[in-house]
């Protein structure tokens, strides 16, 4: 077999950093294999890819150490941009990624890049398309699709350029997993088709079933998951009412009510209104109906969203609470009062973000996909700190694609589709029922399974 | 024909309005601005389906500019010799002066009706290409500006969504003008972090896909410059020098 990426001793840092990023890592991908790099966050498993497509060190002045062959020359050899057509790569935000603003524009820039003559370019264009199976989506403006056609686009302006070497960053985290799953089966289509070699980056890999050869861990996760099921701390004791909450012509009719101390998780395909909803709730978009208490918490997918004041302190108390200190103290924020809320990190952000939403006596908590792009550890800080609090009485309501975590977490389902709110279910229910979870673009979770096989 | 100016080679268009504006610059009478600003009308009357309530919107300021500085001259103007043809209260006003006056506020009019005739008729994206492709503008500074136009949706986006979060803290509640301007700089600061990030990652996407800012040798949608816009330069050509030549003969 041929080895068209090898990595051989290679250490990698920052010029600002004294800290290698990796170091010593030596391994080789052959013509037509599938394999996936796993690893935490902050592991280098970005950095890496990018080691793979030339733009580090390049782009960054980093310092790297050992040698980087890359289709049997050394990376260095290459000049920018030469061996991009045939290690192509697909990042993983589907928003920063494009640079035109037709499908096809953006096709026809890739094929400029390459100085391909314009009589071939129509045909190219066409062709890829077709193999695609995306000829509908030719004069879509592609700000306006979906996550997961955004995804689809993005491989097919790599595939446009007749790669040996796919590169993918995360391919799958902002789809839900039924669309996942299609994008997977799609991709296992494509590479047998064009004999693809295919490196990805993912951390969580249930929803890729046999998909890769092979796994390259750049440093061991806690395999044992110290995740276990919630045990419920609903109390008896409404604290939401919901009623008739409707928008415009989008969401329709929502009505639900949830307990002290409950933890719903709020799931539906791409585009089914669930952020929409959250937003109605909080009275952040105009929406007609009635919600019981108005004084709703909502920490939104990026919570530095909600910051205004420069220390955790300030952040906390800017609502007015006077028990900021108290609420420091629970939520394990202390030794951070005094940082600037935005140059903490991403799990105390959140923290700071729950914490100054209970200070304003906000015992209702929104959050917005908040798993979305997390790696293992960091959806266990969450899980627990979802835990911690709703023992103490606050109430959950959380929207997510996970399911893993889901099943993990929540005490009941609240699902939506097209607007609707089909029911809240009780969460037991809705994992064994397999009809209700796929009408919702939802797969049931592994935990669950094994939870059956173990009772069985 | 009504899609005349719509379809006209961008760069060309472009340039043909630089050169009258310049042009105009060295002529201070009131004939040659008012004479360009109607002919302007006129070409777009004739040769575009702009959206005449857009154009009005977008001209109301430069009206009242125009008027400002027709006052302003007027009544503070150095030069007050000369027969008085006006008098308005108690303010005589001089022929210079009144001629003064006119070619300021007419040169407002004939520079604003230009550059409205540019925007209203031209898509940003066909220009930048077009620059890239006739007045060999190098692409990477064509393709940055038309990345940065594709995060302007985005950007807005966000905008919104710091706004809403910031209105849930309560944080939006400030009455006065001033306390909401000064608060729009706690929503950027956020917003223009998450721009550096988002720049490097299309930095790096455009590079991933074969770009190296090198000038390119085929286009897929071809800019040239044809007959049509040989016609409309001419014809903006002679509306420059029949406007430049009534102040001659005005004189």
């Amino acid at each position: 077999m041929r080895e068209v990426i090898q990595f051989d001793n290679v250490s990698f840092r920052y010029p600002d950093d004294e800290k290698w990023i990796f170091e010593d890592l030596s391994f080789s991908v052959g013509k037509g294999e599938k394999v996936v790099i796993t690893g935490p966050s902050g592991s280098g498993k970005t950095t890496m890819l990018y080691l793979c497509n030339r733009l580090y060190p390049e782009n960054c002045d980093g310092i790297v150490k050992g040698s980087v062959v890359l289709f049997d020359k050394s990376s260095q050899s290459y000049s920018p941009g030469e061996v991009n057509h045939r290690i192509a790569t697909v990042f993983q935000d589907p928003d920063a990624q494009f640079c035109m603003m037709t499908v096809e524009e953006e096709l026809a820039f890739t094929l400029e890049n390459l100085n391909v003559d314009r009589k071939e370019m129509d045909g190219r264009i066409e062709e890829v398309l077709e193999l695609t199976g995306l000829t509908k989506f030719r004069h879509s403006v592609i700000q306006q699709l979906s996550g997961g056609e955004k995804q689809r686009i993005a491989i097919v302006c790599a595939l446009i350029m007749d790669p040996e070497v796919l590169l993918l960053d995360e391919p799958i985290s902002h789809l839900d997993p039924f669309t996942a799953k299609q994008f997977i089966s799609w991709l296992d289509e494509l590479q047998q088709e064009r004999s693809l070699t295919i490196l990805a980056i993912e951390h969580r890999l249930d929803l890729w079933g046999d998909f890769f050869n092979r796994e390259i861990q750049l440093e061991r996760i806690n395999d044992a998951n110290p995740m276990s099921k919630r045990i419920s701390s609903r109390q008896e004791h409404q604290s939401l009412d919901v009623s008739g909450v409707s928008t415009g012509a989008f969401l329709k009719d929502v009505s639900f009510t949830l307990d002290r101390g409950e933890v719903a998780v709020l799931a539906g395909p791409n585009g089914s209104g669930k952020s929409t909803l959250l937003k109605a709730l909080c009275k952040l978009i105009p929406a007609d109906g009635t919600v019981r208490p108005s004084n709703l918490g909502y920490v939104p997918q990026t919570p530095e969203f909600l910051f205004v004041t420069k220390t955790v302190r300030d952040e906390i108390a800017y609502g007015g609470g006077t028990h900021a200190e108290e609420l420091l103290d629970r939520l394990h924020l202390a030794a951070i009062a005094d940082a600037n809320p935005f140059a903490v990190s991403h799990g105390q952000k959140r923290r700071v973000a729950i914490a100054s939403m209970l200070c304003d006596g906000r015992e209702i908590i929104f959050m917005d996909e908040p798993t979305s792009g997390q790696d293992a550890a960091s959806l266990v800080e969450l899980f627990r700190l979802i835990d911690e609090r709703a023992r103490e009485g606050t109430t959950f309501l959380i929207v997510t694609h996970d399911m893993e975590f889901a099943f993990h977490v929540a005490d009941s389902i609240l699902l939506m589709k097209n607007g609707i709110l089909t029911g809240k279910y009780d969460a037991n229910q809705v994992w064994r029922d397999e009809e209700l979870l796929s009408n919702h673009h939802l797969l049931q979770p592994k935990g669950w399974v094994e939870h059956e096989v173990c009772f069985a | 024909m009504k899609s005349a100016l719509h379809n006209m080679n961008p760069a060309a268009k472009f340039i043909v309005i630089t050169i009258c504006m310049l042009t105009m610059a060295f002529f201070f009478n009131p004939w040659t601005p008012l004479l360009m600003w109607i002919g302007v009308l006129f070409i777009q009357l004739l040769f575009s389906r702009i959206d005449w309530k857009l154009w009005i919107l977008f001209m109301i300021p430069f009206f009242i500019m125009a008027f400002g500085y027709f006052w302003t001259t007027l009544v503070f103007a150095e030069d007050k010799s000369g027969p008085v043809v006006l008098s308005i209260w108690s303010i005589n006003i001089t022929e210079i002066q009144l001629n003064h006056a006119l070619s300021i506020s007419f040169r407002v009019l004939a520079f604003s009706g230009l550059s409205l005739l540019f925007a209203l008729t031209t898509n940003p994206v066909s220009f930048i290409l077009s620059l890239m492709q006739q007045l060999k503008l190098s692409p990477k500074i064509a393709y940055s500006i038309l990345v940065g136009y594709q995060f302007l949706p985005v950007l807005k986006d966000e905008f919104v969504q710091i706004q809403q979060a910031h209105r849930l803290r309560g944080a939006m509640q400030a009455k006065s003008v001033f306390h909401r301007l000064f608060h729009m700089r706690k929503i950027l600061l956020p917003m223009l972090a998450g721009a550096v990030r988002k720049a490097e990652r299309a930095a790096f996407a455009m590079e991933a896909r074969g770009f190296t800012g090198e000038k390119r040798k085929s286009f897929y949608k071809v800019f040239s410059v044809c007959r049509l816009d040989g016609y409309l330069v001419s014809l903006f050509m002679l509306l420059l020098v029949v406007s430049c030549m009534s102040a001659l003969y005005m004189n």
